[in-house]
């Protein structure tokens, strides 16, 4: 799949296809049947309700069709009888830094991933040592009174909390990939934030790398109590190298009355992936939860984050930025829902198609039994080559006449003269199509994190370089 | 646009309007082959359910077919002429009383203009009309409704202007219907020959506020540089199910405007298809409407470029009044190859009470590269601070919302070309509103 | 004696107070300016005698030739003969002014009774050419892309033509350049008349060299705290509002 462009680039996605020899420790074969479902529970030492819970997940799975009728015919191409749905990574693959390509190396090298990181994400190591790294901050959080474990961890040794939310706000039912994860999941965080607690520094998922974060179907839930403030990050820009072919992630978040909640992910699976995600987050009376979202990787990515404003004056965010090259699919969205009056939302997306890539947004917005709530959503596109791609496909609905809602979409290219102006000036090609889309992007990418904001841009020229000709 | 699952234990809808059924001797062959088949089809296929895309949001309760029944001539004691006031100063001017043709006047035409009932044209000037009728596929959800239109079809009028030929006064169609429960077919099919220009003004209106079912098509074709204006107003009573289902050809460097009032109607299905098939073609859809009680605009529309350097240029505008509501589902498309278009869609919906609701579904698909395309929907009240301004000045309250939402209803009739068609619309909305 | 009267009006907007207790009275045929720094409350009190929903009134009276009009609604009270002259007017889309208008005198009208056309329109183009709007004006929609010094005097115009009893002119002055003030400023003059009291609120004295006042009144924090004649603007441009607030304070008067 990959083009004369992107050899140039030096991500050659087809790396993801390689293949590790590697010994594990715990291996559910492949398949998924209720023997595996056993499997997990006891490989796990789950209580009995979860156990359940799985069970009763794994039925809604394959009671529930595909969803095809609106979404891509790709999905078909996923064969769930050969995918693995439990490994713990146990040995350390064969694999040492001699072998990985010169071209990765140098990826790595002008994103200006840390050294540390680099083996890890090449397939030369099977864990990243994270508590060297960022022992100071586990401590400090841990200070406050924060929980910040493993789901696993979290279900065993703080069950009244995680009962309390877990499952409720995305239900197993709520679609496919959700019950299908809802039965098989492993990995993610457990994070719990006391009342008042504003926590200083962004949390990274296992503090940002760690093999069972890029675990296929993890399971994260983040509950901020009355007032607190929590800002957490997932993934990386670097191209992370899998053998895996479906992640099917789960994502809920709980923020009480006065708390917020911003939720940050960058998305760079390489390019055999199917990445398919279901995240929601519950916000209370004048509470906030913000999603902020860089989907760049993937053979198919389909996520719609959602708010549901269950209390008044609650706010949902989301923001998100997706780049689809060639042979990609970024079909995103968002998803609000006011259950509460004086509720507001705001959606911005933006999205690039380079190539033969294709970039789908997908909204909901609904207001029909609130008062005094407001809706903006504003969607871009940009297309960089005559066979790229974008469909907007957003569903509005408002009642009542107190309501707002402004729903704005657009479709653009960089046009010619625009880059010969810039050309005329001594920029290159490539250089004037990067400054370009980075102008489209940029008020989103200022957004994320110093260290993702960085690393992004650099991402993007280099996606950018390639496409022009 | 979207493949629907047939259910396979569906049970075919065969109202009484089809029991009967056998084709009207009065078309020749090649129609009433056509009719056969089309009866057939609408047998075949299903009625709408949830799950089609095509009819999201829709209120598929009020879509019933089984009440209402073929029509009968009404009778000759109306003066249909003195009833249909129209424009003051019009080309020609056909008047329909339940799909019977009862009065037509030419006042004005050029040489060569052919306006003639379907039957007559269908046989004097078979080849056009063959080449043009009923050719547009209905894809956006209908076609069940299409074919018992086809089926039923008793008259239409075809228009056929000729090459370089322009007729500067508008040509008016009134359309009536009287009876309980009565079902009228009108048709409208018109041919602009190359660089021609023609203004079309179409009526529908109910002779007693009786309930009816009115399921209308009109198949518009704007040759090579040729500008069509085509005007409907619909005033069905408020007990009237309606489909208007329009589909538009614009050729290279042709231009179609197309405005629809929707003053009247229970249920009102509405469906525009714009197809910009050559280069430097160029289409307007407007649509104004005001709704109350419990009206229902099901609106779905398709701006579909086909070709290079097109214009598409939508703007349809709900006020929704009591516990009516809207859909409006648009989708532009910029098909491969389709470069440097610019299309816009803009949905606005203005809510009066609480339990008024619009929903917009604005779509966008786009394979094509260097296209101008930006689509908008925005749905919100009045403005608390516009109404006091106008209260300031002594305006009632009621006066008030009245002329806010003229105003707001208005911004679509801004687009019209001719001021005395405008002029016409503004007071006939002012009417429905008063 | 025919009068605007504010008696010991108490305002608040939630749970502020922005009026203290204000006490005022504009004899018709007079014009009386109030001059007041940013937050005393200027705007409020013009809003509040318009009968705007944002602000309820705690305490006090405003009344019309002696009539009440707090239990009116706003366009009750307009059609009573109240004008207000809006600060920042608002823009309505699709509306034009020739029917804004018309509706407005419609509404005046006993039921049943129709505006005469002919007549409605040779009053209005005289009184466009007379504030120097363009006669095609008069089919743009209601300040739609209007400039400042448009606005205000399609408020004026608006004043002109609905010949109110008592007229609250909202810092008119505000966005304006010396030109657009000079012809805004003849047109509110040319109302002036015995059957006609104005009440100009500003915060410059500039405005009010063009609309000379009978009276001058300063405001502060919701209340007015001295009155005097013209020459009390001049003396605030001079001395500023400063000297004013210890004024206040010695001699303050009875609320």
């Amino acid at each position: 799949m990959s083009t004369v462009a992107e050899n140039e680039l030096g991500i050659d996605r087809s790396i993801g296809d390689f293949r590790y020899d590697v010994d594990y420790a715990y291996d559910a074969g492949v398949g998924l049947s209720e023997a595996t479902i056993d499997y997990i529970s006891d490989v796990k030492e789950d209580p009995d309700w979860i156990r359940q819970f799985r069970k009763d997940a794994y039925k809604k799975f394959l009671d529930k069709p595909m969803p095809t009728s609106w979404a891509s015919k790709d999905l078909e191409a996923i064969k769930f009888e050969d995918i693995r749905y439990y490994l713990s990574q146990g040995q350390a693959p064969k694999r040492s830094w001699d072998d990985v390509p010169e071209d990765v190396k140098r990826t790595f090298e002008r994103l200006g991933i840390p050294e540390q990181e680099r083996k890890f994400l090449a397939g030369v190591e099977a864990q990243f040592d994270s508590e060297a790294a960022y022992s100071n901050i586990k401590k400090a959080v841990g200070d406050q009174g924060v929980i910040f474990v493993g789901s696993t961890e979290g279900l065993q040794k703080h069950p009244e909390i995680f009962r309390k939310w877990f499952g409720k706000v995305i239900p197993t039912g709520d679609n496919k990939f959700s019950a299908l994860n809802s039965a098989v999941f492993s990995g993610g965080s457990f994070i719990y934030i006391p009342p008042g607690v504003k926590v200083k520094h962004p949390l990274q998922a296992y503090f940002r790398i760690n093999a069972q974060n890029f675990g296929q179907f993890e399971r994260t839930l983040i509950i901020a109590d009355e007032g607190a403030e929590v800002v957490y990050m997932e993934g990386c820009t670097a191209p992370k190298f899998e053998t895996a072919t479906l992640h099917s992630a789960v994502v809920e978040l709980v923020a009480m009355p006065g708390a917020k909640i911003q939720y940050i992910t960058v998305q760079n699976w390489s390019a055999n992936v199917f990445n398919l995600v279901t995240k929601r987050g519950l916000a209370h009376e004048e509470a906030e939860i913000k999603w902020i979202d860089c989907n760049i990787g993937s053979r198919l990515t389909m996520k719609y984050p959602g708010v549901v404003m269950k209390g008044r004056k609650a706010r949902g965010e989301v923001v998100s930025i997706a780049l689809a090259s060639d042979g990609q699919h970024q079909d995103t969205g968002a998803k609000m829902i006011h259950a509460a009056d004086e509720t507001t939302s705001n959606i911005v997306s933006k999205s690039i198609s380079v190539g033969t890539g294709r970039s789908s947004y997908r909204g909901i917005v609904d207001i029909t039994h609130r008062k005094g709530c407001k809706n903006n959503t504003e969607c871009d596109a940009l297309l960089i080559n005559p066979s790229s791609r974008t469909d907007t496909y957003p569903a509005i609905s408002v009642r009542g006449d107190s309501n707002a809602v402004q729903h704005e979409a657009s479709v653009t290219q960089i046009s010619a003269e625009q880059i010969f102006y810039m050309q005329q000036r001594g920029l290159s090609e490539g250089q004037a199509m990067s400054l370009s889309v980075n102008g489209f992007v940029n008020d989103l990418v200022r957004q994320f994190p110093m260290e993702y904001s960085v690393e992004l841009k650099r991402l993007i020229d280099m996606e950018m370089e390639g496409s022009v000709g | 646009m979207s493949s629907t699952l047939i259910p396979t234990d569906v049970v075919v809808q065969a109202p009484s309007l089809l029991s009967d059924y056998s084709t009207s001797p009065g078309w020749p062959d090649w129609i009433q082959e056509m009719q056969q088949a089309a009866a057939a089809t609408f047998h075949s296929l299903p009625m709408p359910t949830r799950r089609d895309e095509a009819w999201r949001f829709s209120d598929l309760k009020r879509i019933d077919l089984s009440p209402y029944v073929n029509s009968g001539f009404p009778g000759g004691s109306c003066d249909w002429q003195a009833r249909s006031l129209g424009l003051d100063s019009v080309a020609a001017r056909f008047i329909y009383a339940n799909d019977e043709l009862v009065s037509r006047e030419v006042i004005d035409l050029p040489p060569g203009v052919v306006l003639q009932p379907l039957g007559q044209a269908a046989v004097e000037h078979e080849a056009v009309v063959r080449e043009h009728f009923m050719r547009e596929q209905v894809r956006l959800g209908s076609a069940k409704f299409a074919a018992l239109h086809l089926a039923r079809l008793a008259t239409g009028t075809f228009l056929h202007i000729p090459k370089n030929v322009r007729i500067d006064a508008p040509i008016e169609i009134f359309h009536w219907v009287e009876g309980e429960n009565v079902a009228v077919f009108p048709h409208t099919l018109i041919v602009c020959g190359e660089n021609s220009q023609a203004t079309v003004v179409e009526h529908f209106l109910s002779a007693d506020g009786q309930p009816a079912l009115a399921c209308a098509v009109n198949d518009l074709h704007v040759g090579r540089g040729a500008s069509l204006t085509y005007v409907t107003r619909q005033e069905w009573s408020r007990d009237t199910l309606c489909f208007h289902l329009n589909a538009t050809r614009v050729a290279r460097d042709a231009s179609a405007l197309a405005l629809q009032a929707n003053l009247g109607g229970a249920y009102v299905r509405t469906e525009n298809l714009s197809r910009l098939l050559g280069e430097g073609g160029r289409s307007d859809m407007l649509a104004v409407s005001p709704g109350s009680g419990d009206q229902f605009f099901d609106q779905r529309t398709f701006q579909e470029h086909a070709a290079p350097h097109t214009t598409s240029d939508l703007l349809f505008v709900n006020a929704l009044d009591d516990r009516s509501r809207s859909v409006f589902s648009g989708l532009i498309r910029a098909d491969e190859g389709a470069h440097f278009i610019d299309a816009y869609q803009k949905a606005r919906n203005l809510l009066l009470s609480p339990q008024a609701e619009a929903d917009s579904l604005p779509g966008l698909e786009i394979q094509a590269d260097r296209v101008k395309c930006t689509h908008g929907a925005t749905t919100g009240a009045i403005d608390p601070e516009q109404i006091f301004y106008l209260l300031a000045r002594g305006i009632a309250p009621r006066e008030a919302r009245r002329l806010i939402t003229l105003g707001f209803l208005g911004d679509a009739l801004k687009r019209l070309p001719s001021d005395a068609i405008r002029m016409f619309l503004d007071e006939a909305i002012a009417r429905r509103l008063a | 004696m025919k009068s605007l009267q504010i008696e010991d009006l108490h305002v608040s907007i939630g749970d502020r107070e922005i009026l203290r207790g204000l006490n005022l009275e504009v004899p018709s045929g007079e014009v009386h300016a109030i001059m007041g720094p940013n937050g005393s409350g200027k705007s409020t009190l013009a809003k509040v005698m318009a009968g705007h929903p944002d602000y309820t009134v705690t305490g006090g009276d405003v009344k019309i030739d002696g009539e009440s009009i707090l239990g009116l609604e706003a366009d009750e009270r307009s059609r009573t003969g109240l004008f207000l002259a809006f600060q920042y007017p608002m823009e309505v889309p699709g509306v034009t002014i020739a029917n804004f208008i018309r509706a407005a005198r419609q509404a005046r009208l006993p039921e049943g009774e129709e505006l005469e056309a002919t007549d409605y329109y040779a009053e209005l183009y005289s009184k466009m050419d007379q504030l120097q709007i363009p006669r095609n004006f008069t089919s743009r929609a209601v300040n739609e892309g209007f400039s400042g010094g448009e606005k205000k005097r399609c408020e004026i115009l608006q004043m002109a033509m609905l010949s109110p009893r008592y007229a609250v002119l909202d810092e008119t002055d505000s966005g304006l350049d010396i030109d657009a003030l000079r012809i805004v400023s003849e047109g509110v003059n040319a109302l002036r008349g015995p059957d006609v009291g104005m009440l100009v609120i500003t915060h410059y004295q500039r405005l009010l060299t063009y609309i000379v006042p009978d009276v001058v009144h300063v405001m502060m924090a919701g209340r007015i705290v001295l009155t005097g004649d013209k020459s009390l603007a001049l003396k605030l441009e001079a001395e500023g509002y400063e000297n004013v607030r210890e004024a206040d304070l010695e001699a303050a008067p009875v609320s």
